[in-house]
């Protein structure tokens, strides 16, 4: 069993006693140390007894690294790893663990660009590049589900919460406890490394963290005497549950509170796309057949007013409109808006809206012509975060996808490098046919590249593609915006519906309660 | 139009129709856009009429020019830079026909006119039908003095960008942010690159998708060239940032009497948007973007573009299905901007009404 060490363990240890030698010297001079310090020292210091242990043992560090590429037997790797530890200390070691090793990966870029603001926002090449070392121990259903998420094929924090959870479904399905320890220990962990490669895609939404928090504390609640089999149906069945109670019932519940706003000829504003919205919009034009009409306002680069379009234009009831936000003022100034119905990624705990960047613009201009702003939001949505500018929390999305001018059409990071290999491999083979050949042929052809190239520089003045040649310029894609409470008229979510300010009160009532 | 029908002045008559229908295609053909261009336009045609046509006193050039002021403006009405011209060049003549008018009047020791102001109210009016009358003696040199104006007139415009860079010092400090919300305007292309050699400032710019997209990428990119550090970002972004916005730097295409000005669309919500986190907005525009009109009527001042640009046929699913609309321009209200640098000096938006005054005539806002 011993051979099978994970490869992983060994690439921390060197580290490890580097920075312990780093850090004795320290302790002699100063002396002086906080608690929280000579913990850490301590913590030091235990592993690096473990390490010699280990090399006594006789075993070598490179055998290892051919060894646990696959599942299971890397999971059991770490598993014998820690049994040693106490609890505590073991998922600080395996969290800390996968950090370095994303860290290891991460290919600094010194072509990266990001504005002058923005520098403390992960990028998503950051992201993305980092992935490759702790594949081997990630479900193959998380390993799509990052996917996905990371092209914007699942988008919308409930959708994405959704999806997050039956991958999680799938993880504890295959889920095998490995000897000498307890489902109510060793999942969590297993789930923890699941997390940290699923973040590379995107990071976590608030509904998905609160989610995971959640999932967290019913494993640990689980009885030490129930069985694998039992824990596993058990953690199955209310993860249905949740799914069912927080995101699907909660909608059902949002729209009844908020149908009676939409009447026969009422005139509805919306931003992008959201979930319930389309919910309570369908429900509103079959079930109670109302005839209304919806203003779409959109925007670069995701669209995603267009999959709201796509859905509700097969509904008769309901007259489309579709506008880009540079339309906005002239949308207010012609139609007399009745409502703005806007969706939420997230409800801070000072009131402020945390959604898809444009909603604050939106929700702003309607304020100023006295429209009504209502924000649909389920309760798993709620996070106790407090912010003031958008500019501190936020996340970073790709910047190239700015420069396309033409629609949205996204291809995932390791396709594009891949891509970009053929392409140099197909100009390398070329050059290399072109030296074989002789003659006034070739010149020809050269001349004719010339041609082509020297009037693909006249259309290059609009072609923004090279922009990271350009040391002073910058694309901003950032994903999110915060709207103040001001703007916001009333909150309806699956408690009922409230004003901005009590957004802590259903934080404290019941989210403790839950 | 000549009371003598004689063959040479049917000749004249036929030779400027031609003139005035090529001119009027061309704006109609969209051959020539963009304020500064018609407006240079229109001059060189003006020239061209004043050279041309046949006329025997002043009045009768006045009403000429009209009808041709007229028929330009209904063939491209949103295009406001050809009708600013005509009746700068309508003021040209009859600021003569009043320097004439004084210095007859001076002869029979009367005092100067007191031109723009309530006392015109109570003057009778046939007092000037007088001067319109009277045959100027030397036509011919009404017409080079005309020609003349006109041609300062395009001096005038051809040097609007180097007077308005001049106030660049007193208006952007260093390492300020702006943000300019309309990258399709050469006028705000220059300031920024005059100020570029005196100041360190960051611009944002915001892309104008989707019409203005292309012209978007041009301006970052000769920013960049000019080493000003520049941000392209999207349209929804603005209220992110503009928390860090020093400044807002508008162009317009067209300036009205109220101060409200006619420019690209989403610039209204920029400019609310400043407004609420209290970011001074700076427009930048030349005199001859400066309308007497009123803008009573917000939707008839607003073109509307190719909706395929929108939605495209790529989604051809949605088409049909539902009402798109793509407006070209937006109106901006005169309580959302703060000041106007135009050629002449910086003003504030409700100041406007006087700047307008003092270059046109009241008779020439309705050509009609």
């Amino acid at each position: 069993m011993s051979d099978t060490q994970p490869k992983t363990d060994t690439t921390k240890e060197p580290v490890k006693n580097a920075q312990q030698s780093n850090l004795q010297p320290e302790t002699t001079e100063t002396k002086q140390l906080s608690n929280k310090e000579l913990k850490e020292l301590k913590k030091k210091e235990k592993a690096a007894k473990r390490a010699a242990a280990k090399e006594a043992a006789g075993i070598e560090p490179t055998s290892q690294l051919k060894g646990g590429n696959k599942n299971s037997e890397s999971k059991d790797g770490i598993v014998k790893e820690s049994k040693d530890l106490s609890l505590k200390d073991k998922t600080h070691k395996t969290n800390s663990h996968i950090k370095k090793q994303l860290n290891d990966a991460k290919i600094h870029d010194t072509n990266m660009k990001i504005p002058p603001m923005f520098g403390h926002l992960e990028t998503r090449e950051e992201r993305i590049s980092s992935t490759p070392k702790i594949a081997s121990i990630v479900h193959p259903s998380i390993l799509s589900l990052t996917l996905k998420i990371s092209t914007y094929k699942i988008v919308g924090s409930s959708a994405r919460c959704i999806a997050m959870m039956e991958a999680f479904k799938d993880v504890i399905e295959s889920y095998i406890t490995p000897e000498g320890t307890s489902l109510q220990r060793n999942l969590t962990g297993h789930l923890s490394h699941q997390i940290e490669y699923l973040k590379t895609g995107r990071p976590l939404s608030i509904s998905m963290g609160n989610a995971i928090r959640w999932l967290k504390q019913k494993i640990s609640v689980i009885p030490i005497t129930t069985s694998e089999e039992d824990s596993k149906t058990i953690l199955l069945e209310q993860i249905d549950l949740f799914i069912m109670e927080k995101i699907v019932i909660a909608d059902k519940v949002i729209v009844e509170y908020a149908e009676n706003h939409i009447n026969n000829n009422s005139k509805i504003l919306t931003y992008g796309h959201s979930n319930v919205l389309s919910e309570l919009f369908e429900f509103c034009a079959t079930e109670q057949n109302k005839k209304f009409e919806i203003y779409i306002i959109d925007s670069k680069p995701l669209f995603e007013g267009k999959k709201l379009a796509k859905k509700l234009s097969k509904l008769e009831n309901i007259k489309l409109h579709y506008n880009l936000i540079n339309s906005l003022s002239s949308v207010l100034e012609k139609s007399n808006i009745d409502f703005c119905f806007l969706g939420a990624h997230s409800m801070l705990s000072n009131g402020r809206l945390y959604s898809r960047v444009g909603t604050a613009l939106v929700s702003m201009a309607c304020k100023n012509k006295s429209i009504p702003v209502l924000v649909c939001c389920e309760s798993l949505k709620f996070s106790d975060k407090v912010q003031l500018d958008s500019v501190t929390l936020n996340e970073l999305g790709d910047a190239d996808d700015l420069i396309n001018t033409k629609p949205f059409n996204k291809t995932g990071f390791n396709l594009q490098q891949y891509m970009n290999k053929l392409n140099d491999n197909k100009k390398l083979l070329e050059r290399e046919n072109q030296k074989g050949k002789k003659g006034g042929q070739q010149q020809q052809q050269q001349q004719q590249k010339l041609k082509i190239e020297e009037a693909n520089k006249e259309e290059d003045e609009y072609d923004l593609s090279n922009w990271k040649a350009y040391p002073s310029l910058n694309i901003l894609n950032i994903l999110y915006d915060l709207t103040p409470p001001e703007y916001i008229q009333k909150i309806i979510t699956e408690f009922g519906a409230l004003p901005p300010s009590s957004v802590p009160v259903i934080l404290r009532e019941y989210k403790s309660a839950t | 139009m000549s009371s003598a029908p004689s063959a040479s002045a049917i000749n004249a008559a036929n030779k400027l129709e031609v003139l005035v229908e090529a001119f009027i295609s061309k704006l109609k053909r969209r051959q020539v856009t963009g304020s500064y261009n018609v407006a240079i336009a229109t001059c060189q045609f003006l020239m061209r009429v004043t050279s041309i046509s046949r006329w025997n006193t002043a009045n009768e050039f006045i009403t000429l020019i009209r009808e041709i002021g007229k028929r330009i403006t209904d063939s491209q009405p949103r295009e406001f830079a050809a009708g600013n011209i005509v009746r700068r060049v309508l003021a040209i003549v009859r600021d003569e026909i009043n320097l004439n008018k004084t210095f007859n009047d001076n002869n029979s020791t009367n005092i100067a006119p007191v031109s723009a102001s309530m006392f015109q109210l109570l003057i009778t009016s046939n007092k000037e039908k007088d001067v319109g009358n009277i045959k100027i003696n030397e036509k011919s040199d009404l017409r080079s003095i005309i020609i003349q104006g006109i041609r300062d007139l395009m001096d005038e415009i051809q040097s609007v960008h180097e007077n308005i860079e001049l106030m660049t010092v007193d208006l952007i400090h260093d390492n300020e942010i702006l943000l300019t919300p309309t990258p399709g305007s050469s006028t705000v292309l220059n300031f920024l690159l005059k100020a570029s050699l005196k100041r360190k400032f960051t611009v944002l710019i915001t892309e104008n998708y989707p019409n203005d997209i292309e012209l978007c990428h041009r301006f970052a990119k000769k920013l960049a060239d000019a080493n000003i550090e520049s941000v392209i970002i999207p349209d929804s972004t603005v209220f992110a940032v503009m928390s860090r916005v020093g400044k807002v730097l508008i162009g317009t295409r067209s300036v009205f009497v109220n101060g409200g000005c006619v420019t690209a669309a989403g610039v209204a919500t920029v400019c609310e948007c400043a407004k609420e986190h209290r970011t001074p907005v700076f427009t930048v525009a030349g005199l001859y973007k400066f309308s007497p009109c009123y803008p009573f009527d917000r939707n008839s001042l607003i073109e509307v573009g190719n909706s395929g640009k929108v939605v495209p046929y790529e989604d051809s699913d949605l088409v049909g299905k539902c009402e798109v609309t793509n407006p070209l321009y937006d109106y901006v209200s005169p309580e959302h901007i703060d000041i106007y640098i135009t050629n002449i000096g910086g003003f504030s938006p409700n100041f406007i009404y006087r700047i307008i005054l003092d270059n046109y005539y009241t008779n020439d806002v309705d050509l009609s």
